[in-house]
């Protein structure tokens, strides 16, 4: 089946523990392996302010799930997220309509990469240019 | 026929810096709605998207920009008024 790429960001109740909410991740994260799908990155964000009230929560934590997936996963993904209730907002966008496992890795590992280099301490990084 | 040469000439004298598109300025700089601190430049405090004749911003990031801030409000990562914000 066809894979593309895709991004999905949703927000988690913050009243949820550790374990509920890497129970959670586990799920979504399987609905799209179990479908041929291949993750490449999940990224979960500390506990966040929003920027207005979701179900009369002022906080939340974010997920962001970087995979490759056919459409079919997606529909059951977004029921799933509809039925579950520590999910209080969630988004999928799609990235590219070809998926290539490879290519998504090598991207999502340069971009972490300059990302690192561009927080990280100015002397840091001319140190590391010198280096080389 | 002079009165518009003399107002010609006088809104030439009118000097505005030329604006530069951040995001041509910076290539590696890419309008993503998962960063919303970068975001915030370019709206108003009540949470309006500013337009680009107030930020510069070229018109292929202008749409890209509206799009990663509309993305973001969706996401209550940005308010969509002040009305509603927190704090």
């Amino acid at each position: 089946m066809k894979l593309r790429h895709y991004e999905t960001i949703f927000l988690l109740h913050p009243d949820l523990s550790n374990e509920d909410r890497q129970e959670a991740i586990d799920k979504f994260s399987q609905i799209i392996t179990n479908d041929e799908g291949q993750m490449v990155n999940i990224d979960q964000w500390p506990l966040r302010k929003l920027a207005y009230e979701v179900q009369h929560q002022r906080q939340g934590y974010y997920v962001v799930m970087n995979y490759g997936a056919p459409g079919s996963a997606i529909e059951e993904l977004t029921r799933n997220f509809r039925l579950d209730e520590r999910v209080m907002k969630f988004m999928t966008t799609k990235l590219h309509d070809e998926f290539d496992y490879e290519e998504a890795m090598k991207k999502f590992v340069k971009k972490e990469a300059e990302q690192a280099s561009t927080s990280a301490e100015p002397s840091e990084s001319e140190m590391e240019e010198k280096g080389e | 026929m002079q009165r518009p040469q003399q107002n010609r000439y006088k809104r030439r004298r009118i000097y505005v810096r030329r604006k530069v598109c951040k995001f041509c300025a910076d290539k590696s700089l890419v309008a993503d709605y998962k960063e919303p601190e970068l975001l915030k430049g370019f709206i108003t405090e009540r949470g309006k998207i500013l337009p680009r004749r107030v930020t510069g911003t070229c018109a292929k990031h202008q749409r890209r920009l509206t799009n990663a801030i509309k993305k973001a409000r969706i996401m209550a990562l940005l308010p969509f008024t002040s009305g509603h914000a927190i704090e």
